[in-house]
């Protein structure tokens, strides 16, 4: 892994900076949700007291602790927002809930609702009859089968009983059976309870209007079928009787005084029923001016609110872990989850106590997106700060990492490239001014270049100075065997002289070659360049090397025209001498010598090729260096790897380059040395 | 009389081989380790040829000195380097000096004594009236094998003992390639192919001093060099 990328890396873990906000964002939600939780839960308390003071203005019959129980009858009345139109219908009252099911043994289905506007209530009745058995003129109640509806109430005057039934469905109104003068009873209409009968596939409906001051504390509901036994409900004479619960008149009112914008604040009664509510959830003025765009970043911090109950929205009553605890007298507060797009609401509830006794309580419920706005108003200036941190922190130790690595390579490309492929050796590294780490390494390797180049130095000269020191002791010795054949000796002797002689002979080829490259130098230096034909040299040479090498075979190529260059002619005969002598050494017997000459461009390109061994890759490159020698020729001759070094010599003097390489098709070598034109 | 040698060289083994083979061939040898005790001898009796090193003990170009310094004394003593330097530079400022041959110590000592003997056979026939019969002529060149003289157009050209038996190999027989071995053993020495290039340089090198147009001696690439008329 580069240095850049592992920069790179270490720079990405300032990302622990956003990580660490959105939990110091996580920690805040949490302080402020429990701070709202107090909050809510005081006004709630604060509400709860302020009601309990004036209980008349909040209990419809304070005095009435028995619990609501829809079985025996009891009837939840709706707080009517609108006097709904006498049709049959009950859309028009607005009320979220169905009717409820009145309690039958035979299986006889009708429905119930009621609600109340200021000075009516409303009965909706829901019966399951197909068969419409209509009321007969001079109707007798007590004997006539037809479908009916009879309805008791807890009046003024005691208990009162009506029963609705009709010849046409339409508009009606109650009858009563009345007990005249005369002892007789008579069916008398009662105007002032109108009710809209209206006649369905399925059964019919009916929606009826009594007003207020007819209605007590109980009412009873029966509906009859015409024929057969079919009945529903409670009839008159049963004790049970449903209770009429009322939402309190003026409560809504009396609410919307002590609540603010955004929360909805109900009034239960110990049973849970709404007696009144104000305010609305959602605050009038945030939801017009703030866009509800979600923000990206919220995804990584939400609370988890899968596991918080989800707020049941019964119409008629409040439900939940709150309100049940309010309603055994403890004040409580929870979070739920909204019925709609996942909303987080907060639900407080307190207790209504009056002298003691537990009479109802207050709901408040308030949205957390006030905190969700507080907290990403928080958390977008964090985000946004640690974010451009970071960004800021990685383009730093992205740049300083590339500055690093751009400045490391200099010094490996320089450290590459300190020894040529000449063999000489670049003293000056860069970098190497640096006070820092780079700088010393830097220097570092100046001092073992320097170090290399003296040792370089001592090889190159080691074999002119050996050349030269033992060539006194050598010419001693040779004299000496000089003198020693010149006293007369016997052939015996005489052998051993031969055999030293050749020693010494071998011992004076070895020091010649040693000193060869140095005086090939110093040749090169005294070189004078005159012009001449390179075409027609080279096929003397070769011409001269056919008979040198009489048992290689040569292969000659040259252009037709001659090929003019300038330079020293000598030292490119010593050249091709060289190569020559290396590929005739390497060129097996059936194999051929191919000395090539063409125009390459602005250069002469000239070729020795010889069949035979490759040269392994690993040497390729250092061929041509002084004193390198790793190929085995056929022959005994010393070899001291000076030729090539001499032929790149040459090569250079002429400012040209020495190339060594195997043949495509891997049949031999060829080395190519390139030449510029004049 | 026998002829009287100098030999100057610092090493003893040396000295005394070089010495005993001369003395051999007749000559009377005196030797020298150093360039003063040498120089000192000489002006009480100069010899009639001498040998001399160029490095001596602690004087590392000591023999061109005493060269120069010989030669003060007689313009026409023969006077050999004989030396383990082969650098061109020396060879060249050896031969400025006066010297008429400059040999590497690679020289066998029979080629020492034929040289000493064909300096000696030089001062002889110099001594004496011209013989014609010994005269090569090859166009404007003129070669005296006896005196070992040769001139350019009647011009002189004064060639090293060496170079003389080089010109001489290649102009006896014109048009002849001769190869580097063959002129080696002309010039009874041995030297390596650079050697011979460089005493083939020299001598075009002093025939064009006389004549600039001087192109006599061409090469044959690959084979050697052969004269043209």
């Amino acid at each position: 892994m580069s240095i850049r990328l592992q920069l790179l890396m270490v720079a990405l873990t300032t990302l622990v900076l956003p990580w660490a906000g959105c939990q110091y964002a996580r920690e805040l939600e949490t302080a402020l949700r429990s701070s709202q939780e107090q909050s809510l839960l005081a006004s709630a308390g604060t509400i709860a007291n302020a009601l309990s003071a004036q209980p008349q203005r909040v209990f419809h019959d304070a005095g009435d602790t028995q619990a609501f129980s829809a079985g025996a009858g009891d009837l939840y009345v709706y707080p009517l927002v609108t006097q709904p139109l006498l049709d049959g219908y009950r859309e028009d009252w607005d009320v979220p809930a169905e009717p409820t099911a009145l309690p039958t043994t035979t299986g006889y289905r009708a429905r119930l609702q009621a609600g109340s506007t200021e000075g009516f209530l409303y009965l909706f009745i829901e019966v399951r009859d197909s068969h419409f058995d209509a009321e007969p003129n001079n109707v007798r109640p007590d004997t006539d089968r037809f479908d009916r509806v009879n309805l008791a109430l807890d009046g003024p005057n005691g208990r009162e009983t009506y029963f609705f039934g009709t010849d046409a469905p339409g508009l009606i109104a109650a009858q009563s059976v009345v007990r005249g003068e005369d002892g007789v009873d008579r069916v008398a209409a009662e105007p002032r309870i109108q009710a809209f009968w209206l006649q369905a596939a399925a059964g019919y409906q009916l929606e009826a209007r009594i007003p207020l001051s007819f209605v007590g504390r109980h009412l009873w509901v029966e509906a009859l079928d015409g024929r057969g036994k079919g009945r529903a409900g409670f009839a008159a004479d049963s004790a049970a009787g449903g209770r009429l619960f009322f939402a309190t008149a003026g409560l809504d009112s009396l609410l919307e005084t002590f609540i603010g914008d955004g929360t909805l604040a109900t009034v239960i009664d110990a049973n849970a029923l709404k007696l009144g509510s104000a305010g609305s959830v959602v605050s009038k003025t945030r939801a017009e001016t703030e866009s509800s765009e979600p923000i990206w970043y919220r995804y990584f911090l939400d609370v988890d609110t899968s596991e918080m109950p989800i707020l049941s929205m019964a119409p008629d009553h409040l439900s939940g872990e709150s309100v049940g605890s309010a309603l055994v007298g403890h004040p409580h507060a929870q979070w739920v989850r909204g019925d709609n797009r996942g909303e987080i609401l907060l639900m407080a509830a307190a207790p209504i106590m009056i002298d003691g006794h537990l009479h109802g309580a207050v709901v408040l419920q308030q949205a957390a997106d006030q905190l969700l706005a507080l907290r990403d108003r928080a958390l977008s200036r964090l985000f946004n700060l640690t974010l451009i941190a970071t960004a800021a922190a990685v383009i730093i130790m992205f740049t300083f990492a590339t500055w690093l690595s751009l400045r490391i390579g200099r010094l490996r490309d320089a450290a590459e490239s300190a020894v040529g492929s000449d063999g000489r050796i670049q003293l000056t590294m860069p970098e190497s001014a640096s006070a820092d780490e780079i700088g010393s390494l830097s220097r570092g390797f100046e001092r073992l270049l320097a170090r290399l180049n003296e040792h370089a130095q001592y090889l190159r000269t080691l074999g002119g100075k050996l050349s030269h020191e033992l060539r006194t002791p050598l010419t001693i010795v040779r004299s000496s065997l000089d003198n020693l054949e010149s006293e007369g000796l016997r052939d015996d002797q005489r052998r051993y002289i031969t055999r030293a002689r050749e020693g010494t002979q071998r011992l004076q080829s070895i020091l010649s070659a040693l000193g060869a490259a140095a005086r090939v130098e110093e040749s090169i230096k005294q070189s004078e360049r005159v012009n001449f034909d390179l075409r027609e040299l080279m096929i003397c040479a070769v011409a001269a090397y056919r008979d040198g090498f009489p048992a290689a075979h040569f292969a000659l190529q040259t252009p037709e025209d001659a090929c003019f260059a300038r330079g020293a002619p000598d030292l490119i005969v010593q050249l091709l001498d060289k190569l020559i002598e290396n590929a005739v050494d390497f060129c097996p017997k059936e194999g051929t010598v191919t000395v090539r000459l063409e125009r390459v461009q602005a250069s002469y390109c000239l070729q020795v090729a010889n069949d035979g061994p490759l040269i392994p890759e690993a040497l390729m490159g250092r061929l041509f260096e002084s004193l390198f020698e790793q190929r085995r020729g056929g022959d005994d001759k010393p070899h001291f790897g000076l030729g090539l070094y001499i032929v790149r010599l040459i090569a250079e003097f002429h400012g040209g380059t020495a190339v060594a390489a195997n043949r495509d098709d891997d049949s031999g070598v060829v080395f190519t040395i390139m030449l510029p034109l004049i | 009389m026998k002829k009287q040698i100098a030999i100057v060289e610092d090493e003893p083994a040396l000295r005394e081989n070089y010495a005993a083979a001369l003395a051999r061939h007749g000559y009377s040898i005196k030797t020298y380790g150093n360039r003063r005790t040498a120089m000192q001898a000489f002006k009480t009796r100069c010899p009639d040829l001498a040998i001399i090193d160029i490095s001596l003990e602690d004087e590392a170009e000591g023999g061109f000195d005493l060269c120069r310094d010989l030669r003060a004394l007689s313009a026409e003593l023969p006077i050999i380097f004989l030396t383990a330097r082969d650098s061109e530079l020396d060879a060249v400022s050896g031969l400025r000096l006066g010297a008429d041959d400059f040999l590497t110590k690679d020289v066998s000592l029979p080629h020492l004594a034929a040289r000493v003997a064909a300096l000696f056979r030089r001062i002889d026939a110099l001594r004496r009236p011209d013989n014609a019969a010994e005269i090569v002529r090859r166009g404007a060149l003129s070669i005296d094998g006896e005196k070992m003289q040769t001139t350019w157009d009647g011009v002189p050209v004064t060639l090293s003992l060496t170079e003389f038996w080089i010109v001489h190999a290649l102009a006896k027989n014109p048009g002849h390639v001769k190869n580097r071995q063959q002129l080696m053993d002309a010039a009874n020495v041995v030297l390596d192919d650079n050697t011979i290039t460089s005493h083939i340089k020299r001598v075009r090198r002093k025939f064009q001093q006389v004549d600039a147009a001087f192109d006599a001696i061409q090469t044959v690439y690959g084979m050697g060099y052969r004269w043209v008329e």
